[in-house]
């Protein structure tokens, strides 16, 4: 697209009202976190936010050195697309640095609101899960940060610190229960994913009159495919187009019904739920003992 | 009192500037990174990474993009600001170098243009109102600080000319470790004091920017994917409730599944 968007004029509070559905405690508990928000959020917020602070220099960094130049606040489509000022890379930051530096920062601690600290009370917090969820992580302000500065790392950093204490949404927690239940992000079961297969075999052999094989759980294939499980039943011509490729080049390859995702959304959650869905696709190679992955989402 | 600006300050000042960079670099420097989340498009090499770094040092590609004014004004502001800076060495170091001699002219040029960025980064805050949304006082207090020092430096070069030889004398008898004390114009005073002011001001605020972008894991890291990055602080997490990493294990779960809901 070519052109220029204008930056919209001003609209205090405008997405305010736009709110994620709180996480359920079914699906909380399926991925190791407090059922519901814990009494005591403000103290394991801030003891989490300490420990984010000190594993993530990205973070740290970045709360100190934004100059507020401006650079970024028409680059992102939240705040083009809402007006909100909060929606501004460098105003969704500052909801997590005015708490940094409330309790993290000499002068936060000595000037206080005149240097923009402050305390992180229900209402910063409501804050946080607002914005914090109105950011797709797209890192588009940092391509135009003079410093780099990339709100996607403070983003996931807050909603580390929120999930810690048991605050997160229905949509994000519902999806990545659902991957340790099915293995995808859809809730696809292995008889679905096997059905869908076949059907894909045979839609393939009318259509062009070869006989292509949608392999699953086949050990011992060279190639283990992780394709976006959305692939198998909705954006099927990606995945027909996966299987001629194959079926061209001669390789064998297979599928999983234990890891068929490509996508991972425990980067909108927390490090440990990222890291353990990224590990289904290693246990899945090993199960089913192939020499290489392709992975994509 | 005089001993105070002249003596006691400037000490204590440059300490705190020293010691509170030195903190804030520690402190930087062993808070690990643990991914890698280099923006794109990215360098290969570290020559590639020091080409980068020469970039946005000296020509601010990003705020190029970005915005055209701003970029003007931030890179006229940060280029004369330099030169300014390199031409004040005649002040602090004895015998004087020739190329510091070399540069005065464009120095004091420089520093005549230094106020017209800052002046126009100030407006900017206040008739943008997006900025004026994000600023705080501190974005405030930093611009006014640079417009009395360049402005108190203008006026003593063009009008109220303080006796160079005492203000050196003064300057390295503090590097030296013999302060003394002289008579100036008050608007030396003034300059000093906002100097070190901004000084002090310096390892608490965003002007930190200088030393950070340096160590910014997406501007200095390289896209070469295929080496392996290591979490250092990376911990083992408990898998799936039955681990299923063995395909025996797997092919018995799977038949449990058909046995029963299908899912």
């Amino acid at each position: 697209m070519r052109g220029v968007i204008p930056a919209p004029s001003i609209k205090i509070r405008a997405s305010e009202h736009l709110r994620c559905y709180p996480a359920k405690a079914k699906d909380m508990v399926k991925i190791d976190l407090p059922k519901e928000p814990v009494k005591n959020w403000r103290e394991v917020m801030l003891k989490k936010m300490a420990e984010v602070l000190d594993k993530y220099r990205s973070v740290r960094l970045f709360m100190d050195i934004c100059v507020k130049c401006g650079a970024c606040a028409d680059k992102c489509q939240f705040f083009l697309g809402t007006g909100d000022p909060k929606n501004m890379p460098v105003a969704r930051a500052d909801l997590f640095r005015k708490v940094y530096k409330r309790y993290f920062t000499l002068g936060g601690r000595v000037f206080g609101k005149s240097n923009e600290a402050e305390e992180l009370n229900e209402s910063v917090l409501r804050d946080w899960m607002t914005y914090f969820y109105q950011c797709s992580e797209c890192r588009r302000c940092s391509i135009f940060c003079p410093y780099g500065i990339d709100t996607a790392e403070i983003t996931m950093a807050a909603r580390e610190i929120m999930a810690a204490a048991g605050i997160a949404t229905k949509y994000v927690t519902e999806v990545v229960a659902k991957v340790y239940d099915t293995g995808n992000n859809l809730g696809i079961g292995p008889e679905a994913w096997k059905y869908n297969c076949q059907f894909l075999e045979e839609d393939v052999k009318d259509v062009d009159g070869v006989e292509i094989k949608f392999p699953v759980d086949e050990i011992g294939a060279d190639v283990l495919l992780v394709p976006p499980s959305a692939d198998n039943f909705a954006n099927t011509n990606t995945f027909v187009g996966y299987a001629k490729m194959f079926h061209a080049a001669g390789i064998s390859w297979t599928t999983s019904t234990y890891c068929n995702e490509g996508g991972n959304f425990g980067l909108f959650l927390n490090y440990t739920n990222l890291k353990k869905i990224n590990n289904r696709i290693l246990e899945a190679a090993r199960q089913l003992r192939v020499k290489k992955i392709y992975w994509g989402e | 009192m005089r001993a105070l600006f002249f003596v006691f300050l400037p000490y204590l000042c440059t300490g705190i500037f020293l010691l509170g960079i030195g903190v804030k670099l520690s402190i930087w420097l062993r808070t690990p990174v643990p991914l890698r989340i280099v923006t794109t498009p990215a360098p290969k090499t570290t020559l590639g990474v020091i080409w980068r770094f020469l970039g946005d040092l000296f020509w601010f590609p990003s705020l190029f993009k970005s915005d055209k004014l701003l970029w003007g004004a931030g890179l006229l502001f940060h280029l004369a600001l330099w030169i300014v800076l390199l031409r004040h060495l005649r002040y602090f170091v004895y015998p004087m170098p020739a190329w510091v001699e070399g540069i005065q002219t464009l120095g004091l040029y420089a520093g005549y243009v230094i106020p017209f960025p800052v002046a126009f980064l100030l407006a900017r805050r206040l008739l943008q109102n997006p900025l004026l949304y994000v600023s705080i006082l501190g974005d405030y207090f930093a611009l006014f600080l640079l417009l009395t020092i360049t402005v108190s430096g203008i006026l003593q070069q063009l009008f109220f000319r303080s006796y160079v030889i005492d203000v050196k004398d003064t300057i390295l008898g503090l590097i030296h470790f013999q302060p003394r004390v002289p008579t100036v114009h008050w608007l030396f005073i003034l300059h000093l004091i906002s100097v070190l002011v901004l000084l002090t001001y310096f390892p608490f605020s965003k002007l930190l920017h200088a030393g950070g972008l340096l160590l910014s894991p997406t501007r200095y890291q390289k896209a070469n994917f295929e080496k392996r990055l290591i979490n250092p602080w990376d911990y083992p997490v408990a898998y799936s409730p039955e681990n299923l990493s063995t395909p025996e294990k797997y092919a018995q779960a799977l038949k449990e599944t058909e046995k029963g809901e299908g899912k």
